[in-house]
Formats: structure tokens, C-alpha cells, sequence
């Protein structure tokens, strides 16, 4: 009998589907992989096994015993364990505390001597690689990142949990780290425990798994044994018959580097979260930053314009050097940037249309006063360059759907004409006619001589849109992909290499 | 979600919308304050009893246009160290006027660089050291309190120049006296720089997203020294006007306006978080907050009882703007 079973899970936000039939067998003893692009609905069928996400329909079997998991609690009570990312760990707290946080010895009193000694196990289990300074009395805000993923880890594995999921618990750690930790786990196999692995390194994915489970488009397509397959074959699962490249999509001006000369050039630039990235931009090309979520492809974006700090590179617009220093600086040297996190980066809530689209203007022309009928028609065409619906300038811009509000962020860009535009995901969470606007004026853009870089967590987008991709993998630019190589196998191959 | 799209589909009246506008209800609450006031004690609603309201009310209303500012600024934005400002500002205007004329222009610029120059150290500590409004402009009162006992020694000090006190009490154009006519011109300025210049839209995008403005090249740090620097500027023209209504400054004569200010904003329907309301508004609030004192004053409450009064007034405010926003989330 299966440990675990799911079965045509399914769930919805709003109109989006986001798991459409998820299925997952787990057997008691193995390391089971799960495997999906960026949106495919791998991390809501674990939130779903984690309690955090109520499913729509389907159905849970743990023990061959249908089950309903109302909450996290509710998931532990059923023996399901999670690793979270970093997020999950108190600071102030010793390392100790963390570990045995999810469910403390003792009554009202916390039993310390207790806590402690069911804490050293499982900081027993890293001795050797955990490094200086780890103990169970360390403060966990005082240690290196790979350490703290360390007591993720531990506080995973002191759930003693019979299913435990590890969404990406390796990112931070080292080759000895990892090793020890893979150790572990073929250990807790022996125990018949269960494991559901989540990672983005194919490397590791075939060192520790036993079988792997694909994920496309909300929806399970297959299980394999490991053993049975190679990280081609896996990645022509993920990739699934869906079209390389859409119809109409254009033809890639590969020589638009040399013909036109480059508008943005970066060498060896590093920050938090990337290192050593070094690409150009050339007038009128769309370069596309692809890969899985969060691999520093944000990151570069903002820290080109200024918003994140960078530690070091040389940076050059139109030839002529730059040094990042804040928006400000950089909106001046002619650069833009739309974050798609609109309601934190974009949006300037309650104020009205006009306010939230002629900032830009205002510093770009230096003005001093804001006369509302000479901005009203800088402002319009702006707005009817994106098909903007609004009843007003004076209405607040609270008042529109979400498309419609990312288009007003937009269109402060478009007033005065930058010569790059960084675009962050700019369609995230937005309607389907919004992202067509967008990308037919992003187009457009290009054709006057824009330089655009457009990072989208839509693969479908990216190929659709960029006339090179730049796949991004552990901070680092792992792979170009120019002309007849944008394709989705390539793209999702870079995105699993090893980092 | 269904729910709250009803509830927003089904639009109230016009009426209803009119009335409850902040400006609306405040001036409502004005005239039946004074008929109250009226019936309570003849002659409390005369045409020379308001125009005193009125000198009384341009005071707090000064006051209030940089805690307004500040306010509207957002990230908490308070300023309680007014108080602190308008004593100083009296005394060093009292003492550079000592009694003359010739002595006006050096007391007022001299005050309003005092002020702004409180209101820079204000804004440095909230925008570079980040130390919470509150408790930045809170040690500021008290730097500027024992300033002041330093200052004076005890001893008041210092006259108000004959055409000051002129200025701020006799009839200057069409029957009013010079402050009530500096009062409109800051709300008409005011109105104008919040509404018509950059600035003004800067002020309002820092205090409803700070991060938006940032990413949209607003100068975050920068708008916002500039308003503490206001606010200083603001309390210091507030002070020198005080001192030309009373004659000579005495202990503290500041120390009254820091709640009231702070009342007369939210009254005015800027709320506390900041990036929207502004300053027609708080004038109306202003008038109120003066009107509700004196007929406290003629009700025989004295100074402890106006005090609780105006505390509790801020917050049954707070409660109605807390309210107000739960309902819009």
C-alpha cells in the first residue's frame, strides 16, 4: 500500500487555475521528486499537502485512509513535515528553540534541559559540516545562510514526520553539506520514511531521487524511476508537445548588437543574489531573463536601477559609464524599470490617475508646477498607447482592475521616452487583453529603439517575446540562447543544470 | 468579494455624500457649537466674540499647516515638538522686537530660521538616523523645553513691537485684523503648492506608497526634511503672531497647541497615516477646536477638563478614521 496517494487535486484562485489534476504516489522509503516549470502548480499541490492552500476538489489518501487536511496543524497531525524556506525561523531565537519550535517539551513551562538534548540530535546529525560557531546556544540571526538552511533542515527532520516535503532545501548549502545531507535522507529511506524532494539542480535531482513526478500545466503528466531515465528525458516530459515558438513570434535580429550598437552594457556585475553577470543590450532588441523564479534575475533588474545595492561591475549606457546609486539617478541616465509587484513598487494608492502616471515627467523636465490641463495631454496619449480604460484622470487609481492599474505604471514611461526599459514580470497576476497591450506596445517600443529586458516567469512569454533569452541559474547566467535555440527544451535544460 | 462589489455598486445619496465630507461636518459642528454657546451665555456668538474665535483660531491654524504637512508625509509623520517651537519663537521674537518696530524683521526672520533650523535636525533624525517621528520630535520638545528654562532663566522677557501686536489684533482690511488675513494667505497657499507644483504631489506620493515614489524618482528623504522644516517654520510664525496677541511671552506659552494641532488635522480629514486630506480642511478644524474651547471656558471648565476633553476628542476620531478604513479594506 502507498504512503501517500493524491488524486486529481485541484484549485482555482479567482479564475486561474492553478492545479488542474495533480496526482502523487509516494511510497513509504523512497525519495520522491517533483518536478515543474515556473506556474506549473508543483508548489500548490504542496501547499495543499501542507495545509496552507484549501484544495477545491480531489482527494488525500495517507495509509491507504482518505484524509482531509484542514490546516497546517491538521497536516502535522496527519504526518505530513515541510521544510519552508528561511522565512520560517525565529531570529532572536537560539538554534535549539528553532529546532523544536513546531512543538516545544514541556507544558506552560518550557523544559530546557529536555529541549536541548532533543535538539542535539539533530545537530549531532551535521557535526561535521556544519561549520564555526554553530552550536545549539547560537542565535540563529548571528549565522552564515548555508547554517540557517541547516536548522530549516533540522527543524524539518524533528517533525519525525513519516512524509516529509524539502521544497529547494539546497540552495545555500555546500558540496560537503549536501553530501551529508543526501547521507541523511538514504537513511531515513532505510526507516521506510517518506520524502518528497523539490529541486531545481538535475544533478541532484538524480543523485537522491528514487522516482520523479512531472508537472505541466497544473497538471501531472508522469511518474518515473530515476533509474529508468535520464534529465533529457525529463525535461522533454516538462516541456511536453507545447509549440517551441508561436506562430508570428519574429525572427531574431541576430546582428542588432552589431548593427546598432549597445545601449546597456554590464561586465562582472555582482550583488545580492547574483554574481559576475555580464551581458548588452543592443538598440531595438528584447533581451529575456529566463529560469526559474528567483535566480537573481529580479535582482540584476533592480540592481541596475539603483533600488537594490550592488557590490560591484562596470556598467555603461550608450557607451558612457554609469554607476548605479538610486531611481532617481537612474531615471535621469535615461533608464525605467516596472516592477511586477505593482501594489508595492508601482502603484501610489488612493491618489488620483494624473499623479500616479506624470511623476517621471516631472523629474525627466524639471518642473516646478504641476498645471493639470498641460499634463492631462502629455498624459492621455500615454494612456491610449496601452488601450487604458479609466473614467477619469481625477479618479483614483484604486479604482481600476489590476491590468489597468499596471498599464498607468506603465505609462509613466512614456511620456518622456527612456532608452532602457527593465521590465520585472511585468504581467504577474494581470488579464490576458492587458498582457496582449503590453507586449504589442513592448514591440513597438523595440521598433523605435528602445532597449528592452524582460524578465517573465511565463517560459511561454519569453520565447514569444525575446529576441534573446538569457537563462538564469543560481544568480549566475548560465546559458544564451539566440535564434533557433529559444526553446523551451533549452530553456528549461539551463534552468536544471547544475549551479 | 461579491458582497463588498454590492455594497460599493449601491451609491449613497448626494446628500449624504455632501455631508460627510470632514469640511462639511466641521462647519455644521461650528455653527451649532456657537448657537450652543449663544443660548448658553448671551453675546457669545457677536460679531467681536468671533473675530477674537478667529485671531485665536489663525494661531492654531498656523500651528497646524506644518503638522498638517508633516503629517500628510506619511511613515507615521507626527510633529509634537510645535509646542516647544512656538515658546521659543516668542521669545526670541519678544526679545530681537524688545518693544520696536525697527526690531519686526530681524524677530521674524530670525524665528523662522529657528524654526526651520528645529524642523532640519527633525527631518535629519527621521530620514538618516530612522528614529521613529514620534519619538524624535517627542525629544526634541524636551530639548527645546529645558532650552527654554536655560533661555530665560525664570524670568519672562522680551515685548512684542507695537505694530505687531497691531497686526495681529486690530482691524487691517474690511473690518479684520492682519493674522486673519495671513491665515487665508497660507490656506490659499497651501491649497495651490498641495495641489498645482511637484511638491505637493511628491508630498502625497511619499505619504500614500513611499516605495512607489521611490521607484518613480521621488526624492523620499529629501521631501520629507522639507516638510519638518515647514512644520518648524509654520510653529516659529505661529509664535511670533502669539507674541504680538498676548504682549509678552510667558513660561510655556507653546505647550497648548502641540494636541490641538494634531486634533484640528484629523478633524480636517487627513488622517493620521497620511497621502490624502489637506489644509481647508484643518482650518475648518481649527475653528472648531477654538469654538469647543471657549465654550468649555464659558461653562466654567478650567484648563485640566479642556485638556481631558481634547484628549478624548482625538480619540473618538481615531476610532471613527479606524472604523472608516476597516470598512474600505
Amino acid at each position: 500500500m502507498s504512503k501517500l496517494i493524491m488524486r486529481g487535486v485541484s484549485k482555482a484562485y479567482g479564475a486561474t487555475l492553478a492545479l488542474r489534476r495533480g496526482d502523487l504516489t509516494v511510497e513509504g522509503g523512497e525519495v520522491h521528486v517533483l518536478i515543474g516549470s515556473n506556474g506549473s502548480g508543483k508548489s500548490t499541490l504542496c501547499k495543499v499537502l501542507a495545509g496552507s492552500v484549501r484544495p477545491d476538489s480531489g482527494e488525500i489518501l495517507i495509509d491507504g485512509k482518505a484524509v482531509t487536511i484542514t490546516g497546517p496543524h491538521a497536516a502535522r497531525t496527519s504526518g505530513i513535515g515541510i521544510f519552508y524556506q528561511e522565512l520560517s525561523l525565529a531570529g532572536h531565537r537560539t538554534v535549539a528553540e528553532n529546532i523544536c519550535l513546531p512543538d516545544m517539551p514541556g507544558g506552560i513551562f518550557v523544559d530546557r534541559a529536555a529541549l536541548e538534548s532533543r535538539a542535539q540530535r539533530y545537530i549531532a546529525l551535521f557535526d561535521t559540516v556544519s561549520g564555526e560557531g554553530f552550536s545549539a546556544e547560537a542565535v540563529v540571526e548571528n549565522l552564515r545562510a548555508d547554517q540557517r538552511q541547516l536548522v530549516e533542515i533540522m527543524k524539518a527532520l524533528a517533525t519525525e514526520a513519516p512524509i516529509t516535503i524539502f521544497d529547494e532545501p539546497t540552495s545555500a548549502l555546500d558540496r560537503a553539506q549536501v553530501d551529508r545531507f543526501f547521507e541523511i535522507l538514504r537513511d531515513l529511506k532505510v526507516e521506510g520514511r517518506s520524502i518528497i524532494f523539490i529541486s531545481h539542480r538535475m544533478d541532484e535531482i538524480f543523485a537522491i531521487g528514487d522516482r520523479v513526478t512531472v508537472i505541466r500545466d497544473g497538471e501531472t503528466v508522469g511518474t518515473e524511476k530515476i533509474a529508468d531515465t535520464n534529465p533529457g528525458a525529463v525535461i522533454r516530459l516538462m516541456v511536453g508537445g507545447q509549440d517551441e515558438l508561436a506562430p508570428g513570434a519574429s525572427a531574431p535580429p541576430a546582428t542588432a548588437a552589431a548593427r546598432n550598437g549597445a545601449v546597456l552594457t554590464i561586465a562582472n556585475f555582482s550583488g545580492k543574489g547574483f554574481a559576475n553577470v555580464g551581458f548588452e543590450v543592443a538598440k531595438g532588441e528584447i533581451l529575456g531573463f529566463g529560469g526559474l523564479h528567483g535566480q537573481g534575475q529580479s535582482a540584476v533588474l533592480r540592481a541596475i536601477f539603483g533600488a537594490n545595492p550592488s557590490s560591484g561591475g562596470t556598467l555603461a549606457l550608450s557607451g558612457s559609464a554609469f554607476a548605479p546609486s538610486d531611481p532617481r539617478a537612474a531615471i535621469r541616465r535615461g533608464l525605467a524599470y516596472v516592477s511586477g509587484d505593482r501594489s508595492r513598487d508601482g502603484v501610489i494608492s488612493g491618489r488620483p490617475i494624473l499623479e500616479n502616471v506624470t511623476p517621471i515627467h516631472y523629474l525627466r523636465q524639471k518642473l516646478f508646477l504641476a498645471r493639470p490641463s498641460a499634463l492631462a495631454e502629455r498624459v492621455k496619449p500615454a494612456l491610449e498607447a496601452l488601450h487604458t480604460k479609466f473614467a477619469g484622470l481625477s479618479h483614483p487609481i484604486n479604482s481600476l482592475s489590476g491590468g489597468n492599474q499596471q498599464k498607468i505604471v506603465i505609462a509613466r514611461w512614456l511620456i518622456d521616452r527612456p532608452d532602457v526599459l527593465l521590465l520585472d514580470d511585468p504581467t504577474k497576476g494581470i488579464d490576458l487583453s492587458a498582457k496582449a497591450d503590453l507586449f504589442s506596445l513592448i514591440r513597438k517600443l523595440a521598433a523605435e529603439g528602445m532597449g528592452i529586458v524582460l524578465y517573465s516567469s511565463e517560459d511561454a512569454e519569453l520565447l514569444n517575446n525575446a529576441d534573446r533569452i538569457l537563462v538564469f541559474n543560481g544568480g549566475k547566467v548560465r546559458r544564451e540562447l539566440t535564434g533557433a535555440d529559444r526553446t523551451r527544451y533549452n530553456l528549461y535544460q539551463a534552468a536544471y543544470e547544475a549551479a | 468579494m461579491s458582497a463588498t462589489t454590492q455594497t460599493q455598486a449601491a451609491t449613497p445619496s448626494p446628500v449624504l455624500t455632501f455631508l460627510k465630507q470632514p469640511l462639511v461636518v466641521a462647519l455644521i459642528l461650528i455653527a451649532a457649537l456657537l448657537l450652543l454657546g449663544e443660548a448658553l451665555s448671551p453675546g457669545f456668538a457677536s460679531g467681536q466674540q468671533i473675530l477674537r474665535l478667529l485671531i485665536v483660531a489663525a494661531l492654531l491654524g498656523i500651528v497646524a499647516a506644518g503638522q498638517n504637512l508633516v503629517i500628510l508625509g506619511g511613515r507615521e509623520g507626527i510633529d509634537l515638538s510645535v509646542g516647544g517651537v512656538v515658546s521659543l519663537s516668542a521669545i526670541i521674537g519678544g526679545n530681537l522686537m524688545n518693544g520696536t518696530d525697527a526690531g519686526i524683521l530681524p524677530a521674524i526672520l530670525g524665528c523662522i530660521a529657528a524654526g526651520a533650523v528645529i524642523g532640519l535636525f527633525n527631518g535629519l533624525g527621521v530620514t538618516l538616523l530612522r528614529i521613529p517621528p514620534l519619538v524624535m520630535t517627542l525629544g526634541m520638545l524636551g530639548v527645546l523645553q529645558g532650552l527654554l528654562v536655560v533661555i530665560r532663566n525664570g524670568i519672562p522677557s522680551g515685548r512684542a513691537a507695537p505694530g505687531l501686536s497691531q497686526f495681529v489684533t486690530q482691524p487691517f482690511l474690511l473690518g479684520l485684523p492682519g493674522i486673519i488675513w495671513l491665515w487665508v494667505a497660507i490656506g490659499l497657499l497651501l491649497a495651490f503648492m498641495l495641489g498645482r507644483t511637484v511638491f505637493g504631489h511628491r508630498i502625497y506620493a511619499i505619504g500614500s506608497n513611499e516605495q512607489a515614489a521611490f521607484m518613480a524618482g521621488v526624492p523620499v528623504k529629501r521631501t520629507r526634511i522639507a516638510l519638518f522644516m515647514l512644520s518648524g517654520a509654520f510653529a516659529a510664525v505661529a509664535g511670533m503672531c502669539l507674541i504680538g496677541y498676548s504682549g509678552s511671552s510667558f513660561a510655556n506659552v507653546g505647550e497648548q497647541y502641540m494636541l490641538p494641532s494634531i486634533i484640528a488635522v484629523v478633524f480636517g480629514g487627513t488622517p493620521l497615516s497620511g497621502g490624502k486630506g489637506g489644509y481647508t480642511g484643518t482650518m475648518a478644524g481649527a475653528v472648531l477646536l477654538v469654538v469647543l474651547q471657549s465654550i468649555l471656558t464659558t461653562v466654567h471648565i478650567d484648563e485640566s477638563g479642556r485638556q481631558m476633553v481634547f484628549g478624548a476628542t482625538l480619540l473618538i476620531l481615531m476610532l471613527f478614521y479606524g472604523r472608516g478604513r476597516a470598512m474600505r479594506a
